[in-house]
């Protein structure tokens, strides 16, 4: 099959290089002169940019980013290994289909589901208010919070921490649990040498689609945060939407290093590049 | 610890205890429940806000934070209001046709792929992750500006066509990570075989290969149409003329404050034709293992 269809996979080399390598490009090399928009014709060459990002608020924004990506991140490691193996464990007959059900809110509209969020955050809200009718008098007023922030992004990206735990679990040959049961391990120690050090690869890739999308998105953050809370992306945002593209550019070339690094971790895990799926 | 047998001396009954075995059945016990509340804690998390946005599409007052009585009427709203009805169109008509070029263009960048060596392949992979690890933000501003710098050559690109670039920009990845696996698995003599039989390469393609891996291509199909259908971030860099997608409308209205209930109805109708759809391919996909055992 070598020699004929090796032309296909031509097409998607210039594609890429131009969709994801050439923005790039445009972007180092934005965050390095001072213009309008995207016009180069005035460009002068500065390095005022780097500047900014020493100043107060960016490094603010980043560690911000930082911290609520790291925190959401872990938790989704706990929470999400726990699901993930009660699934495995469990004795239903079709833990595929429990499985997707579980995960079902995942495929509603993500920002609505954040907007709900909000809304049950306000002290007032339709909960209360149904459960006032009720009789019971309960009131949280979290909203516009840090904890706000951090359960929005649990609840928004847990289901891919669980999903590929359980993926990583799933590959994992019964025949090897035999041999440490028959080996004289218990039960705990059975998980900790045998499973777990098996699903660390799930861990890995899932850690790094829950921890990439929180620290760079800007709308978990603006409505769960009310304008308080600012993460990088929110800033980012802003300098797109006021047009000022040499500071939104620099700042996305940093996150793009971020990711970039996260990338070659990925790479060293797993030699074919495939451990996403 | 001491056991009375009928019949025999007083025996010394070896614990399992005595052998420096610990049963730990208390943090055992802890642990136990701890789990089940993570659990719960968990589904709670997930499902309260699609437990929420079923609540809003049954109340009647279009103030969130009260409800007045139950009510069907924004479902039959739904197909009233123009811009959700607009919203809701482009949507569908985007991530249709994303997935439908993404499927066709991802399977057979994924044969192309197949057939590279080592080191092209591992280039190739490499690249192929940047869409899927890039933030979001990152890959619409980068789409942004390079239909940007387009834009002297067609002056009327953005909008459909720039927001359909972008979608299959993105899914592609997922189908072509679905598909490649399948290939590796694929028996290379099948396509030989067919090329002695006479079948030229590419009906061979098509007749052999294609139905081979058309299990790896259906899970991507799935994959991109999700990916595309939900999309916010980066539909938001790259439209344009007021073309506008469900999550851009949401996110516009939400700034005006003026979010219809209507959408909580549709979300509510989406979620719930997903649920019957996955419990459907369940019980087919059930059936024909069925089938096969006998």
């Amino acid at each position: 099959m070598n020699k004929y269809f090796k032309k296909l996979a031509i097409p998607y080399f210039v594609w890429l290089y131009v969709l994801a390598i050439i923005p790039f490009v445009i972007m180092v090399i934005l965050s390095f002169v001072n213009n309008e928009g995207l016009n180069f014709s005035k460009a002068i060459f500065t390095l005022d940019n780097f500047g900014y990002l020493t100043t107060s608020s960016t490094v603010i924004a980043f560690m911000n980013s930082l911290f609520y990506a790291v925190i959401a991140t872990l938790t989704c490691i706990v929470i999400g290994y726990m699901v993930a193996y009660a699934i495995f464990r469990s004795h239903f007959k079709n833990k595929f289909l429990v499985m997707t059900i579980l995960i079902l809110p995942m495929w509603s509209n993500m920002l609505l589901r954040i907007v709900a969020l909000k809304n049950i955050m306000e002290p007032h809200n339709i909960i209360t208010d149904i459960l006032s009718k009720l009789g019971i008098h309960v009131s949280l007023d979290i909203a516009g919070t840090p904890l706000a922030v951090i359960i929005g992004l649990i609840s928004t990206y847990i289901p891919f921490m669980i999903l590929s735990i359980y993926t990583a679990l799933e590959k994992i040959d019964y025949s090897l649990e035999e041999a440490a049961l028959d080996l004289g391990l218990t039960e705990t120690k059975k998980f900790w040498k045998v499973i777990f050090p098996l699903s660390t690869k799930g861990i890995v890739s899932g850690s790094i689609m829950v921890f990439l999308p929180c620290m760079s998105g800007f709308a978990i953050p603006e409505i769960l945060g009310q304008g308080n809370i600012l993460l990088i992306g929110n800033v980012i945002d802003q300098h797109f939407r006021n047009m000022n593209y040499n500071l939104g550019s620099l700042l996305a070339v940093v996150i793009l290093i971020i990711i970039l690094g996260a990338i070659f971790l990925v790479s060293k895990f797993d030699k074919e590049g495939e451990t996403l799926l | 610890m001491i056991k009375q047998y009928p019949g025999y001396e007083q025996y010394e009954v070896a614990n399992i205890e005595d052998y420096g075995y610990k049963e730990h059945r208390l943090t055992k016990k802890i642990f136990k429940v701890f789990r089940a509340i993570v659990i719960i804690f968990a589904v709670f998390l997930m499902y309260i806000p699609i437990f929420t946005i079923f609540l809003q599409s049954i109340n009647s007052s279009t103030i969130t934070s009260e409800f007045g009585q139950i009510t069907f009427k924004w479902y039959a709203n739904i197909f009233d209001k123009g811009s959700l009805l607009t919203a809701i169109r482009n949507t569908v008509f985007i991530s249709i046709w994303a997935t439908l070029i993404s499927t066709v263009l991802g399977t057979l960048f994924a044969i192309g792929i197949s057939t590279l060596e080592r080191k092209a392949k591992r280039h190739i992979m490499l690249l192929n992750n940047i869409p899927l690890l890039n933030a979001d933000i990152v890959s619409g501003i980068g789409l942004m500006l390079i239909f940007s710098s387009l834009i002297h050559i067609f002056p009327y690109f953005f909008g459909w066509r720039t927001m359909l670039l972008a979608h299959i920009f993105f899914t592609l990845p997922y189908v072509v990570l679905s598909v490649l696996p399948k290939l590796r698995e694929l028996d290379p003599n099948l396509f030989e075989a067919s090329l002695d039989l006479g079948v030229k390469p590419y009906p061979s393609l098509y007749k052999v290969i294609i139905p081979a891996i058309k299990a790896g291509i259906f899970s991507g199909m799935i994959l991109a149409f999700t990916m595309s259908f939900d999309d916010f971030v980066i539909s938001y860099y790259t439209t344009g003329n007021g073309f506008d997608n469900l999550s851009i409308w949401i996110y516009s209205s939400m700034g005006r404050k003026s979010l219809s209930p209507s959408v909580y109805a549709f979300s509510t109708l989406v979620t719930i034709l997903f649920f019957i759809l996955l419990i459907i391919t369940n019980l087919l996909r059930g059936r024909k293992q069925h089938h096969e055992n006998h």
